[in-house]
């Protein structure tokens, strides 16, 4: 996301130079759902949303927050650390960063299954992402449970 | 980065940071961009990254855009005035928004949404005086951080509802982060705190984490002419 050269110099050389260092994790073992018209979707978010009756996150959090399907925005507060992202367009639209009105309407109207009970947010800017893999594989499980069938990963 | 995650499936898109579904308040804009990531789903058979093609619709429309206010600067009095003078012409359009939306970003830092006078002494005071490690004096307000990270909430508070009080304003569109970066460093007595409290965590050798706070306390660009991240900076976990 984002063309490194639409960046401050200073903030893209910064991405460049985390790029290069970031260890490499993947692949993950490969799966196909079902047809997108009988799958369920559950967002996972890296822009640290949460309610705002939840504990913020803090810098270098690895634990995640639930947010439930049928949220109200105005639930919805920020607490990521980074100030190199557009939080005023969140402010604008949550939809920007947590689709999740898309979704519904999708599901009305039948181009997806569904939308999952459950979703999931963590606060990104973490230099090595295998740090999420223990609480990762706990989401994964609860979203096997939801029925889940394909999660959207939005970073921010 | 997703070369090195290796997710399944990814959409490279071509927007800022904070707006990955590219458009605000555009449905079918949106929708259009999560058909193209669902696509491959039924395209894919490896792990793969494709590129989204389309750009975003207000792209380049805040680049002309400035503040209809005339904020300052005022040079008189002290800098918690001055700044309780800007929170104050601003409070009538923040509290627009707030009624249009009828939700605000506000509040992180512990503060109420009618805490703001207090939250704007607090920085000011900290601005001033260069204490960036102690817990602010302020009992009314329940702080959900500790010094010196609770820096970084209190002023993205702060900014959230200076953003919030220009999104009320006439005009096509809000302005993007960089529009806004450029009003606030550039022309408000916020801004002006913003980079003294950044100076207070500079000084602040006692605190192996003010430099990496002050890096988040100021978006890269806009300190002193360049950037207020420290040249290298760990990230403890937790």
């Amino acid at each position: 996301m984002v063309r490194l050269s639409d960046l401050h110099p200073v903030e893209s050389d910064h991405l460049r130079k985390r790029a290069e260092m970031m260890p490499a994790i993947g692949p993950g073992k490969w799966v196909t759902p079902p047809a997108l018209d009988q799958a369920t979707v559950a967002i996972v978010s890296t822009a640290g949303i949460h309610r705002r009756m939840d504990p913020p996150f803090t810098v270098g959090s690895l634990d995640y927050r639930i947010v439930p399907g049928d949220v109200n925005f105005s639930d919805l507060v920020v607490s990521h650390i980074s100030a190199n992202f557009d939080r005023s367009a969140f402010g604008q639209d949550p939809n920007i960063a947590f689709p999740i009105e898309r979704l519904r309407e999708m599901a009305f109207t039948g181009e997806i299954g569904d939308v999952a009970r459950w979703h999931y947010s963590f606060m990104g800017a973490m230099p090595d992402p295998s740090r999420f893999e223990e609480t990762g594989e706990e989401i994964g499980r609860l979203m096997a449970k939801d029925g889940v069938d394909v999660a959207l990963l939005v970073p921010v | 980065m997703s070369e090195a995650v290796v997710p399944p499936r990814a959409l490279w898109v071509p927007f800022p940071l904070g707006r990955p579904l590219g458009a605000i308040n555009d449905p079918e804009f949106q929708k259009d961009v999560l058909r193209t990531a669902f696509g491959l789903l039924d395209t894919a058979v490896e792990p793969t990254i494709e590129d989204y093609q389309i750009e975003a619709p207000d792209k380049g429309l805040s680049d002309n855009w400035v503040c209809p206010l005339n904020l300052g600067p005022e040079s008189s009095g002290s800098l918690a005035d001055r700044l309780l003078s800007e929170v104050g012409r601003l409070r009538p359009w923040a509290m627009e928004t707030r009624r249009e939306r009828g939700r605000t970003l506000f509040g992180v830092s512990g503060a109420r949404e009618d805490q703001v006078d207090q939250l704007a002494q607090t920085l000011a005071a900290i601005a001033e005086t260069g204490e960036v490690t102690c817990e602010p004096a302020n009992e009314e307000i329940d702080w959900a951080f500790d010094m010196p990270l609770l820096l970084r909430h209190i002023a993205d508070d702060l900014r959230t509802y200076y953003h919030e009080a220009i999104a009320a304003q006439p005009g096509t569109s809000p302005p993007d982060h960089d529009a806004l970066n450029r009003w606030i460093f550039g022309e408000t007595i916020l801004g002006e705190t913003l980079v003294l409290v950044a100076d207070g965590l500079t000084r602040a050798s006692d605190s192996p984490i003010a430099p990496l706070v002050r890096g988040l306390l100021i978006p890269e660009g806009h300190y002193r002419g360049g950037s207020a991240f420290p040249e290298t900076a760990s990230f403890p976990t937790s």
